[in-house]
């Protein structure tokens, strides 16, 4: 400033750019929103800085918070001094209000705290009941403060990341860390400050009518503010919350109660009128804050937004053993309408969702001892391939493919394990918009999910196993020829495909949760194989050349699948056309040298185990002493 | 009246592909990339990141991804933790919002890097940065951005600035 009084008496401060004797520089002024660039003297100081940019961006200017290079723009400081030249960048905070500091301390230290950036952080519903908690008229002022630290404290132990500067963030973030984990809802309960507050009803009422939705729906529902003004209610409200099991019991007495009413000519609607009007926009309303409503969280800890909790938790805790059309219990609470119940998808026909053509299962891949403990990984843990498949990724993978099979073909193409095998490749690239059609089928998909289908498949090839030990002599009679290399190579293909996939995309493999590129091999696999032979049948349906397919297929299976790429995507074992013998080779050694001599009795076991030497032996023992 | 202090800043990178990228990209892609890096920034004890939902943040090392790859010092800032926050905020509503969320152009990388301009004038490295146009020069990137492009990367944390 002294240099413009000494310059220019004359002219007010208000011209900046001029009256300085230095260069006019353009600096740009970034803010997250938007820049701009503003001229100014080259020497000026941040004060002058500050004034222009105030103008420009509309803002006061102790609203201005200026950053260069790492450093805060201080008033008395000039330009020059940080270093800020023509065309560069100074970044712009605008201060929106005063903010009431960092953590907790928060609203302890100042009940006016407006949290102005409420309008952008959270929801509305947090900022009042913020204000309430820290200025409420009834509760001791000790308890206040207390119930934030409280907060505070638990939710740092909770190694949530507290800390944050903003008071309703801490909210949110507590909220969120409850909707989403019930356990830690009962933690805080026991904490004894919490139970403190929760007994008085005083405070809790307080809170609860401090959030405007709230007001609005007590104003809709006298019914309500009737509740929460009746103090022996709310302190049995309380006693409950604390208890989560007593919570349930009741709940389930409840649910008894409504479903009782249901049956009553007329009560159902009467208790969906109930649902829709009073306890939706409640539990709407109590999602956004924690602890308006103790009922909506503890209850069972629902995840599915707005699942009554009066009604049973349809929700399943997922049910592996019931069938997967889990028609909801008739005896079910009211309110129908907001529950969903979402097991593994639509009911698949009992009969075949694949439309697998029993005659012709004849799926050697599925016999590879890779494939099996895979299948029964499946069967036995419905929830992976549920979770797999449901992943967004997977099925906005899946549509992406099937929309563009160009670019599936691409993809397989530049998998490895097809480079060495044109003839794979074609085969594949034809069978693949069915391949692909079929993935998308949300039958397929859930039989897949289906335990107990992964199960029969599973049967139906061990069974077919057997039969071809029992009964080699098909053996001579099949041709090996185009086909049997495409179903074996298929479980090296998709098995690779989402394998190869993760390593070159950027970002994909972080999507994926951790034992999936073991799962994903395999899955597409399994599906892919059912899906090929009703793909391949139909097309050359009831004529002698189906029958040789048939054949064929059925040679693949004995010749212990495809090996290749299963469980691993792994080498490219796509070569079924070698004897049995040569391909157990080496099995065969290993056995020789453990001291199995028989070569004709390992090299069975060896083909019904398909190559896997630890079964083989044990089938060699098991039949020894016979 | 000196009472700025400095914030150290640091730069987390993870390889989202745990070591595959190393050994398989030359394979896939005809190029060879020594990961596929997601980046975060911690400053004032916290990380902060941005992934499909949002501008995140959590403990340092708290995502589901563990520990970072390697760390990065990025320097240090004087800017307070609240003016931090007021920033990102202003990035959650504007440029940095859920539905921004592009694999390729708008990613956690692009924030890290603008935050860490924000914070210290400096930029991330540049082989970060550098990454989606090398996978898209590849025509396997080619092949591959219409399903990218469709994927958003969580890795964890539930701490949504600015959201909902």
């Amino acid at each position: 400033m002294a240099d413009q009084g000494a310059a220019d008496p004359g002219n007010n401060n208000n011209n900046k750019a001029e009256d300085s004797e230095g260069t006019i520089i353009k600096v740009t002024v970034k803010t997250p929103k938007d820049k701009e660039e503003i001229a100014i003297a080259e020497d000026a100081s941040v004060t002058q800085f500050k004034e222009e940019i105030s103008r420009r961006f509309k803002a006061k200017q102790d609203q201005l918070v200026l950053i260069f290079a790492g450093k805060i723009l201080k008033d008395g400081d000039s330009l020059s001094q940080h270093g800020i030249k023509d065309g560069l960048t100074v970044h712009l905070v605008i201060k929106t209000a005063q903010k009431a500091g960092e953590g907790a301390s928060a609203a302890a230290s100042s009940s006016t705290s407006t949290p102005a950036a409420s309008s952008s952080t959270s929801s509305p519903g947090t900022n009042p009941s913020s204000t309430a908690g820290s200025t409420g008229s009834a509760p001791p002022s000790t308890q206040t403060p207390n119930l934030l630290t409280g907060f505070g404290d638990l939710s740092s132990l909770a190694g949530l990341g507290m800390g944050s500067s903003n008071f309703m963030e801490l909210q949110q973030q507590m909220q969120r860390q409850l909707m989403s984990n019930p356990e830690m809802l009962s933690q805080i309960m026991e904490n004894p400050l919490v139970q403190n507050m929760m007994s008085n009803p005083d405070l809790m009422r307080q809170m609860i009518m401090a959030n405007p939705q709230m007001q609005t729906l007590m104003e809709r529902n006298p019914e309500i503010s009737h509740m929460l003004n009746n103090p022996e209610l709310m302190r049995q409200t309380m006693e409950l919350a604390r208890n989560p099991a007593m919570m349930q019991e009741m709940m389930r007495n409840q649910d008894r109660a409504l479903s009782n009413l249901e049956s009553i000519p007329g009560g159902y609607n009467a208790l969906r009128r109930m649902y829709t009007d009073i306890q939706e926009p409640m539990f709407s309303a109590a999602r956004e804050q924690f602890g308006s409503n103790p009922f909506s969280a503890l209850g069972g800890g629902s995840d599915s937004g707005v699942q009554p909790s009066r009604t049973e938790n349809r929700e399943p805790l997922p049910n592996p053993w019931s069938p997967p059309n889990s028609s909801n219990p008739p005896e079910s609470g009211g309110g129908t309408t907001g529950s969903t119940s979402t097991t593994g998808g639509t009911t698949p026909s009992v009969s075949n969702p694949l439309g697998i053509n029993p005659g012709s299962l004849g799926n050697g891949m599925f016999n590879s001892p890779g494939m099996q403990s895979l299948l029964q990984q499946i069967s036995e843990n419905p929830q992976l391939m549920q979770n797999m498949l449901s992943a967004p990724y997977m099925r906005s993978m899946m549509q992406s493919l099937s929309q563009n099979p160009e670019l599936a073909s691409q993809v397989l193409m530049n998998n490895p394990l097809f480079a060495g095998n044109p003839q794979l490749q074609e085969q594949f690239r034809s069978q693949l918009p069915v391949f692909l059609q079929q993935m998308q089928n949300p039958e397929a998909l859930s039989v897949m999910t289906n335990p107990r289908a992964m199960q029969a498949l599973m049967q139906i090839q061990q069974g077919l196993q057997t039969l071809q030990t029992e009964a080699p002599g098909l053996m001579p009679s099949l041709m090996p020829g185009g086909m049997p290399g495409m179903p074996g190579g298929m479980p090296g293909m998709p098995g690779g495909m989402p394998g190869g996939m993760p390593g070159g995309m950027p970002g994909m493999p972080g999507g994926m949760p951790g034992g999936m590129p073991g799962g994903i091999p395999g899955i597409p696999t399994g599906g892919a194989m059912p899906t090929e032979n009703p793909a391949s049948s139909p097309s050359s349906a009831a004529t002698n050349p189906a029958q040789q397919q048939l054949m064929q297929q059925m040679l693949q299976m004995f010749a212990g699948g495809g090996g290749g790429g299963v469980g691993g995507g792994g080498g490219g074992g796509t070569a079924t056309t070698q004897t049995p013998e040569m391909r157990f080779q080496s099995q065969l050694d290993q056995l020789n040298a453990m001291g199995f001599i028989n070569r004709e009795a390992n090299l069975q076991a060896l083909i019904a185990t398909g190559g896997d030497i630890n079964a083989a032996i044990e089938r060699l023992l098991g039949s020894q002493p016979s | 009246m000196d009472q700025t202090d400095s914030f150290p800043v640091k730069l987390y990178v993870y390889d989202l592909s745990r070591g595959m990228a190393r050994q398989l990209s030359a394979v896939m892609l005809g190029k060879h990339l020594d990961g596929i890096w997601h980046t975060a920034v911690v400053v004032h004890g916290k990380e902060y990141f941005f992934v499909g939902e949002g501008i995140n943040s959590c403990l340092p090392g708290g995502t589901p991804l563990g520990e970072p790859d390697s760390v990065v010092d990025l320097g240090i800032t004087e800017v307070p933790a609240e003016i931090f926050m007021e920033y990102l905020t202003s990035l959650a509503e504007s440029t940095y919002s859920s539905n921004k969320y592009n694999l390729f152009e708008h990613n956690c990388n692009t924030f890290s890097n603008e935050v860490a301009q924000f914070l210290t004038g400096k930029k991330i490295p540049s082989y970060i940065t550098d990454l989606p146009s090398e996978v898209l020069s590849t025509p396997f990137g080619q092949a591959l951005r219409p399903l990218l492009d469709s994927i958003n990367i969580n890795p964890g944390g539930s701490n949504i600035t600015g959201q909902r």
